[in-house]
């Protein structure tokens, strides 16, 4: 899943545009260009139009967003925003991003943040019929509300581990192996705090017995532990490298150059379909669980789209959008109106992969859980001792 | 040797000087949007950038306030933050060296030694790189220096090593190697205009006058053109400490530089903080160049060129 750290910059606003757009508006969709990019309203649009800029991974091409528009009497504009929550969030505040889009996905932690400066709106939950289909774990995630009003709604959800070479890191099914010094230069984790220190804290808490509360959200003393540990290891050369983006993860394993890392489901995949023997180990300290929720943004309200923008989360758990995310990128949708869809619309989908996949999150989720969160309550204390692993 | 250069050179006047007095308001209306778009999309948005350096984060709002402070600036002071600016500096500097060296010979061959028609070819040749995007030319060298990339498999197919080279990936050396090789150009380009600008005459001088190679490279060409290696120096050097990607995609586990430090700072809306490191930043570059240009007149590399 491509859900922390992206390369390069992200997208200008020339590239939150797309192409679409511009063939359909002509001299009006320069326009409109030239005026969200000073920061001014768009252009105006129908009012069952809905701009949603959310993870790439989200994105289930146009194909999907037609039977999408079909199905749900809602067309879907789709933009990726790089997933970098530091971006988006900032773009959200001090760039132009609440001017072009109504509604944005990202991974959970910063809806407080953005709730309590204005720039995005609760969600009517009344408005959602299909919000009771929704696992109830997923609604019960910490963050989704800030008080008493829901901000965010979990639309893709899974679960994160290691992912490990066989025959080479022998069986592994603790983040321990990361740490082995039996692997030392073969093991890599991701280069964001994000993700590195919420593994690093379950390996610690459960395997080490350290006295961590809660590894999403570290205080300053159990920050300070894990940071020193990771730093430890760094300076024992432990690591081969700290990984960003997909691309670079993926070719660590295909090339050998780890044996052991952190990483998305994905990756395994596609590292199999490059020969390379891996597997997604089920680590007995528990997952790393992590939402990409769905964010209405404030001007959107402003816009009068509050409607359109309800019946597109409605939507996007009607069961269609599950089924086609699940067959692009084997991400769950975190409902059962998935297999129902697939069932009546056996030559579109296959019901038992559909199911197959629920089930496989599903069990993840059974066992022991710790949410990654994008804004502990000490993120910028994070950042600081991100700052001191790197020059350790 | 100013002698020799103000004969080799002569001094071209500009427009505003060869026109007269009565042509300058005129002058300075048709300088007028170029002054604007300066002041209006440079200085003005370094002006902020410097202003709010100043200010502090409000963890209220997770936004900036204006409670003036130094704290951002003493900030820089702590967490290693001072390591990162003497690293990438150093690892700047390491770049520039490398790739002026490079650049000199290549340049001479160039400038000195071909005629326009091939000296056009090779400055072509020297932009290929830029073809591509920098992301892939860097990724590129993972390929080439990894486990199992294109070295360790000749050295261990050759019986030179029985395991792989470890240090060639993921270190600094493969950081220097993938600066050298995507900012080469930068540094070749000035040192050819500074070849460019020799006279044939002043070596032919010289050798009429019993200077052997040596002679004329250490006492006539290598001062003449050594503006232009300093540009080429800087050119890199400045590039080199705005980059971050071969610094990412090549370096160790974690690998720090001035720009992966202000995306981390910026990922938690520490504005401030940001602001300042690029404050200090762009505060040091221009203080180097303004010096540079006055000690060797950088900006005569572009006389008599219409630049």
């Amino acid at each position: 899943m491509a859900h922390s750290i992206g390369n390069g910059s992200p997208p200008g606003v020339f590239s939150q545009l797309t192409r679409r757009q511009l063939v359909q508006n002509g001299v009006l969709g320069a326009g409109a260009l030239a005026v969200g990019s000073l920061g001014l309203p768009r252009a105006a649009r129908a009012l069952d139009e809905i701009n949603f800029w959310a993870t790439g991974t989200l994105d289930i091409g146009d194909d999907g967003w037609r039977t999408f528009a079909n199905d749900s009497g809602v067309k879907v504009d789709f933009t990726d925003n790089g997933n970098d929550p530091g971006p988006v969030v900032a773009k959200l505040a001090a760039g132009n991003a609440n001017d072009i889009y109504d509604v944005a996905g990202l991974q959970g932690g910063s809806e407080k943040e953005l709730a309590r400066r204005g720039l995005v709106a609760p969600w009517d939950i009344s408005q959602i019929q299909n919000y009771a289909s929704v696992w109830q774990w997923a609604k019960d995630i910490p963050y989704l509300t800030h008080d008493g009003k829901a901000y965010g709604i979990p639309t893709v959800i899974n679960a994160d581990s290691i992912i490990a070479v066989r025959g080479k890191a022998g069986s592994v099914d603790s983040y321990g192996a990361i740490f082995d010094p039996k692997l030392k230069g073969k093991t890599a984790m991701e280069d964001a705090w994000i993700n590195s220190v919420i593994f690093t804290a379950i390996y610690l808490k459960n395997s080490e017995n350290a006295k961590i509360d809660e590894p999403g959200n570290l205080t300053a003393d159990e920050l300070g532990l894990v940071m020193e540990f990771l730093i430890k290891h760094k300076r024992d050369r432990q690591f081969r490298t700290f990984w960003n983006g997909w691309e670079q993860g993926l070719q660590l394993l295909a090339n050998q150059e780890v044996w052991v890392m952190t990483g998305w489901e994905p990756i395994v995949y596609a590292a199999r379909m490059r020969g390379v023997d891996c597997y997604y180990a089920v680590p007995k300290e528990g997952y790393e669980g992590w939402a990409n929720n769905t964010i209405l943004l404030k001007s959107a309200v402003v816009r009068g789209r509050t409607k359109a923008a309800h019946q597109l989360v409605n939507a996007l758990f009607s069961g269609f959008y599950g089924c086609k995310l699940g067959l692009l990128r084997g991400y769950v949708v975190p409902t059962d109106n998935n297999v129902a869809y697939a069932t009546a619309h056996t030559n579109a989908f296959d019901p038992a992969s559909v199911r197959k996949l629920a089930e496989h999150v599903k069990q993840k989720f059974a066992g022991k859980i710790y949410w990654q969160n994008t804004r502990p309550d000490n993120f910028q204390l994070y950042e600081t001792w991100w700052q001191r692993l790197r020059n350790a | 040797m100013a002698e020799i250069e103000e004969r080799v050179v002569p001094h071209e006047p500009g427009l505003g000087e060869s026109v007269g007095a009565r042509w300058r308001p005129a002058g300075f209306l048709l300088a007028l949007p170029s002054l604007a778009v300066f002041v209006g999309v440079g200085f003005i948005p370094l002006a902020l950038i410097a202003t709010w350096s100043f200010w502090s984060f409000d963890p209220d709002t997770y936004w900036i306030k204006p409670a003036w402070s130094f704290a951002s600036y003493a900030a820089l002071l702590e967490n290693g933050r001072a390591t990162v600016f003497l690293r990438t500096a150093g690892l700047a500097a390491l770049t520039a060296t490398a790739s002026t060296l490079l650049a000199v010979p290549a340049a001479g061959v160039v400038g000195l030694l071909s005629g326009p028609r091939r000296a056009a070819l090779l400055l072509a040749l020297f932009t290929i790189p830029f073809f591509t995007s920098g992301l892939v030319r860097a990724f590129a060298w993972r390929l080439v220096l990894g486990r199992q990339g294109v070295i360790n498999n000749a050295l261990m197919s050759l019986g030179i090593v029985e395991t792989p080279v470890e240090w060639l990936l993921f270190s600094d050396f493969a950081v220097l190697l993938g600066m050298v090789a995507a900012y080469l150009p930068f540094a070749i380009v000035p040192i050819v205009l500074a070849f460019k600008r020799i006279e044939h005459s002043v070596i032919r001088a010289s050798q009429d006058l019993g200077a052997g190679f040596w002679t004329v490279l250490a006492t006539i060409v290598l001062p003449l053109v050594l503006p232009g290696i300093v540009a080429g120096f800087l050119f890199v050097f400045v590039v080199a400490v705005g980059t971050s990607m071969e610094i990412q995609l090549l370096g160790g586990a974690g690998a720090s530089s001035i720009s992966i430090m202000i995306d981390d700072v910026l990922r938690v809306v520490n504005f401030p903080l940001a602001f300042a490191i690029a404050t200090v930043v762009i505060t040091l570059l221009t203080v180097l160049i303004i010096t540079a240009n006055r000690a060797l007149g950088l900006s005569r590399l572009f006389e008599s060129l219409g630049i």
